[in-house]
């Protein structure tokens, strides 16, 4: 089996408070091969986006990085020292955040932001990274890019600035895209023209991509595998098509079942009572034990560790042999 | 329009003035610019009924709430709310009266309620403003009634905002809505900051508290499967004008206008059917300078030169020139 462009082994981060250690990722493992889309979902605080940026190295004090390993084809990433990662960072591994305002410094025309990143990462002449990212504006999908490169970035509608954090992001043909949120800010029209943009270039770069969300739509569109996570912990990961349409996991099943659809006239939501627990308590054992209308006793005292159930990994006890509930739900 | 509609907007408009200050008009040349936010937009509501209006950012349809509650006062047009006209003057103690009847309820829990108060204050403030009940013990029995019935537990009112999750203050501000007894409630986006399960949670209690208490719903939302699942007839809105008004269900299974079906196609798909979509091009134009005859025609795949000089008035539903000629069939759409 060749080597996967990001794995991710027992990851873990914390947050030193006053009020103690918050576990914002306890212990996640995952892979994401080369041109492969991972989406990863869930709601607020479910610490989606802190494993993007541990990913990357961005977790600053109070937070930081208790354990685990994060390796980029193979290379050990999560202990480089600081300007060694700033190297990999950008290079290697490309970012794209939620909301492109903040992501483009408003004082500099997008061509002197473009350019400064290519010649960063690579020994293009001036001229040369000019050209370059006349190109990669056209890539993205920017009409007129020779006259619009030299515009600022207030200049740009919300899609066209995504367009333009893309093809900063693309400057270094890096390996992993990871991309937080990166439609959350956009009209469903031009939400829907970005998503497509992100595909194409995994398909035709062979850039594996992490896109963090928590619209199950744009996963459902978009992703290869998914992850579900809930307080910190993937509640279950495997293929879109399974997860979306069989979810496994008590969680899972629930959020689907929550999204209103287009196609299926339903009366009634499901509804997931309660809400996700604050960090500073997690409850004992399976952390969505309270809220779980399949809980019994094991759940509430013992933590389920991933089991492989067909394609999916789920982490419930539902699903393991030892258990006598297994049949109860399938 | 029909004798039994509770709500009537008619041909509302409101033009907002966006010029620069008259010293640079001077200094710099130039003219006065005028954005038209809300052009000609006419619906009706049945008691009991929810219509929802959707659209993109910067397509009027918050405006045309806050015009609707009467927080905006509109440029020209009517609301009529139960027979009562919400701008003329002369039926100023009936529109008091009315005013008690319409709540509002926004988009983000965490700026529409007051930091610095306890909930049953926030929630009694409705009460206490219509002077609906006058003894202190009995306005308390009620707070704590519509806590129960949000969901929420009557000692929560001890509790400010900050001690609430999202959800939970979304609830308050439905409590604060219903305290006044309030029989038509206009919705801003009510669910957009709220996480898919919470989401569920809030659209299940609106839709209980609808069947319970017999409430009317102005529901505005980008979200057209949130709109799908609440709404009993849809207005499409684009860059301020309605483009298309229909039953809910023959909306989705049939859109006619061109953007409707656009937005149809955009909408990341959950069920994965394996639906084609037909890939969307262009944003929004810019409202100040909108383009002559039909908004959506830069867009439109189906625009012609009629389409680019004359606005297509709103006929059977649909604002479309190319629908009005047959030159586009209805069943067209995937």
């Amino acid at each position: 089996m060749t080597v996967p462009v990001l794995s991710v082994r027992d990851l873990r981060v914390e947050f030193v408070t006053r009020r103690g250690i918050l576990k914002a990722i306890d212990g996640i493992s995952f892979d994401i091969g080369k041109g492969e889309v991972l989406g990863v979902v869930g709601e607020s605080g479910a610490g989606k986006s802190v494993t993007g940026s541990a990913v990357i190295g961005l977790i600053d004090p109070p937070g930081r990085i208790a354990g685990g390993e994060v390796l980029l084809s193979g290379m050990r990433i999560d202990n480089l020292p600081p300007d060694e990662m700033r190297r990999v960072r950008g290079k290697r591994i490309g970012m794209i955040f939620q909301d492109p305002l903040t992501s483009l410094n408003p004082l500099y025309r997008v061509s002197e932001q473009l350019i400064e990143t290519i010649r960063t990462h690579t020994n293009l002449s001036a001229s040369a990274a000019r050209k370059r990212a006349i190109d990669l504006l056209a890539e993205v999908g920017i009409p007129a890019p020779e006259r619009r490169i030299d515009s600022y970035p207030h200049e740009f509608s919300g899609g066209m600035r995504q367009r333009v954090v893309i093809a900063l992001a693309l400057c270094a043909e890096p390996e992993l895209i990871i991309a937080d949120e990166p439609t959350t800010a956009l009209d469903v029209s031009v939400q829907a023209q970005i998503i497509s943009l992100l595909k194409r270039l995994g398909r035709e770069h062979g850039t594996a991509i992490m896109l963090v969300t928590h619209d199950m739509g744009v996963i459902a569109e978009t992703a290869d595998r998914v992850a579900v996570m809930y307080a910190g912990r993937i509640a279950e990961i495997g293929p879109v098509r399974d997860v979306v349409q069989n979810p496994l996991h008590p969680y899972a099943k629930g959020l689907m079942g929550a999204i209103p659809s287009l196609e299926s006239e339903t009366d009634r939501l499901v509804q997931i009572p309660g809400s996700m627990p604050r960090l500073s308590a997690i409850p004992p054992g399976c952390p969505f034990n309270p809220r779980c209308p399949y809980v019994f006793d094991r759940c509430r005292v013992e933590r389920p560790e991933p089991i492989q159930h067909s394609e999916h990994r789920v982490a419930c006890h539902l699903y393991d042999q030892s258990s006598a509930r297994s049949e109860a739900v399938a | 329009m029909t004798e039994n509609s509770y709500v009537e907007v008619k041909d509302l408009r409101r033009v907002f003035d966006v010029s620069k200050p008259w010293l640079n008009r001077v200094l710099e040349g130039g003219e006065k610019q005028y954005l038209k936010a809300v052009d000609g937009v006419s619906f009706s509501i049945a008691k009991g009924e929810t219509f929802a209006l959707v659209g993109e950012s910067g397509s009027g349809k918050s405006t045309v709430a806050r015009m609707v509650v009467g927080l905006l006062p509109p440029t020209n047009g009517e609301v009529v709310i139960d027979g009562v006209s919400m701008s003329s003057r002369a039926a100023l103690a009936e529109r008091q009266r009315l005013r008690r009847r319409i709540q509002m309820i926004f988009q983000d829990p965490y700026a529409s309620l007051n930091p610095r108060w306890q909930v049953d204050r926030i929630v009694a403030e409705p009460i206490r403003a219509f002077r609906l009940i006058e003894r202190e013990k009995e306005i308390g029995e009620r707070v704590g009634e519509l806590l129960s019935l949000v969901g929420l537990h009557p000692a929560d009112g001890k509790k400010y905002p900050h001690e609430f999750s999202g959800g939970q203050r979304q609830r308050v501000a439905i409590a604060r809505a219903l305290a006044s007894n309030a029989e038509f409630i206009v919705c801003d986006e009510p669910t957009s900051a709220l996480d898919v399960s919470v989401q569920a949670q809030i659209l299940n209690l609106m839709r209980d508290l609808q069947d319970q208490l017999g409430l009317t719903y102005l529901l505005i939302s980008h979200n057209l499967a949130v709109v799908r699942h609440m709404a009993s007839r849809i207005g499409v809105m684009y860059l301020g004008r309605i483009v298309e008004i229909s039953n809910g269900r023959e909306l989705f299974a049939q859109p006619k206008h061109p953007y409707t079906r656009m937005l149809l196609d955009a909408v990341p798909d959950v069920g994965m059917t394996g639906r084609q979509r037909i890939p969307v091009s262009g944003e929004i134009p810019n409202p100040i300078s909108p383009p002559s005859g039909c908004t959506f025609n830069p867009r439109c795949p189906f625009a012609n030169e009629r389409c680019r000089a004359e606005i297509p008035p709103l006929l059977g539903g649909v604002a479309c020139h190319a629908i009005h000629e047959g030159r586009l069939a209805i069943d067209a759409a995937a």
